[in-house]
């Protein structure tokens, strides 16, 4: 496997950011949840400075994503899929990229409305990007926590599609994500 | 003159009592300001996992003393009514508030007294008593000032940092005596407005 994408599968470097990306994402649904359920103490904090501080990981290491997609080619989809199955697997890839900002963009403009700073696993305090503001906070928590249900729902979508695609369509688009596996 | 009834003895005691009372009045030839709570600010900051969190009070009565027409401080006193304490989020306020940290129901007040006043490089640095949670210790607050004339009135601008341990005096008790999330220092910042008795 190479490092780069070759046009009939995903290279190393994509795969690797692929799935840190997914075991962050689990890692940040679970602090997340852990910390809804505390009230403000040690504990709370503790929990809610690491989803920040993975949340900001999650931001860099998207931005990197794209900049790689642009820099290498894609491999396409199968040749025998219909028009209504491209144009969902357009707009899952694309709502999967904008949520991989949007996410950790709103976590971390909340937190600036309510007057929490973000700092990366405490080596960098990131700058304010609003002022101390409540009604924007509570208006930036439902947007958050909205965008967590749409993530949800269209990582679901992603699930199941690459699933049809191994076992219903029996094609490479799931095997090609795969470290260690060879496409037919 | 009750003192007086006790004979010598008597005499010197009430001496010894009114040269105190002399002193914890304003000498003579010095100024004795107070501030303009309306252009004062208390505020402070701490390290939360890495973030500065801050907060500020707004109510904190000073008064300054100073002699040759306010330029020479030799006196400061602060005192701070720690139930004003607003850090802009209702939910770390209460926990700030809290028994484990300020206690405001118990320890409504903090204070600090300074009588040595030394000059320094870029302005003053008074040395004095700073009490927390009833626990008092010692501190130095340094701070620049500046005196004008303002519609006739002699005012005197003091402004200035420093750094205290929040452990030292017991704001942490409990889990909160941990420094893994919420570090031990407070950058304390001041910048007061004070007007001269008339």
């Amino acid at each position: 496997m190479t490092i780069r994408n070759t046009t009939d599968r995903w290279g190393a470097f994509a795969q690797l950011l692929h799935w840190v990306i997914v075991v962050l994402i689990i890692v940040q649904v679970t602090l997340a949840s852990l910390a809804d359920d505390l009230p403000l103490g040690m504990k709370k904090l503790a929990l809610l400075a690491r989803h920040k501080s993975f949340g900001i990981t999650i931001l860099a290491l998207a931005v990197i994503r794209l900049l790689w997609r642009w820099m290498n080619p894609t491999p396409p989809l199968p040749d025998n899929l219909k028009p209504y199955e491209r144009m969902l697997a357009s707009f899952t890839h694309a709502a999967l990229y904008i949520l991989l900002f949007a996410m950790p963009l709103s976590g971390w403009t909340m937190s600036s409305a309510r007057g929490f700073p973000v700092s990366w696993f405490g080596f960098i305090q990131l700058p304010d990007l609003v002022p101390k503001n409540k009604p924007l906070y509570d208006a930036l928590l439902l947007t958050h926590q909205t965008l967590a249900w749409a993530l949800y729902t269209i990582v679901a979508l992603h699930v199941l599609a690459a699933l049809k695609h191994h076992f219903m369509l029996k094609d490479n688009v799931l095997r090609r994500m795969l470290p260690f596996t060879k496409t037919r | 003159m009750h003192a007086l009834k006790h004979g010598p003895r008597g005499a010197a005691v009430l001496l010894t009592l009114l040269s105190v009372a002399a002193f914890a009045d304003t000498p003579a030839g010095a100024t004795r300001f107070s501030s303009d709570p309306a252009k004062s600010s208390l505020e402070f900051a701490f390290a939360q996992a890495g973030a500065q969190n801050k907060g500020k009070f707004t109510k904190f009565p000073v008064t300054l003393e100073a002699s040759g027409g306010g330029t020479t401080p030799t006196r400061l006193e602060v005192t701070v009514d720690m139930t004003t304490f607003d850090s802009g989020d209702k939910e770390r306020d209460d926990t700030l508030r809290g028994p484990d940290l300020f206690d405001v129901k118990k320890f409504t007040q903090a204070h600090f007294v300074a009588t040595q006043i030394a000059r320094t490089a870029s302005g003053f640095d008074a040395f004095g008593k700073l009490t927390i949670r009833n626990v008092t210790r010692d501190q130095h607050v340094p701070f620049t000032l500046r005196t004008a004339t303002e519609q006739g009135h002699a005012v005197a601008y003091i402004a200035g940092r420093t750094t205290l341990h929040r452990l030292d005096f017991g704001v942490g008790q409990g889990e909160w005596k941990s420094t893994e999330w919420v570090g031990n220092d407070v950058t304390v910042s001041y910048s007061v407005r004070l007007v001269a008795a008339q």
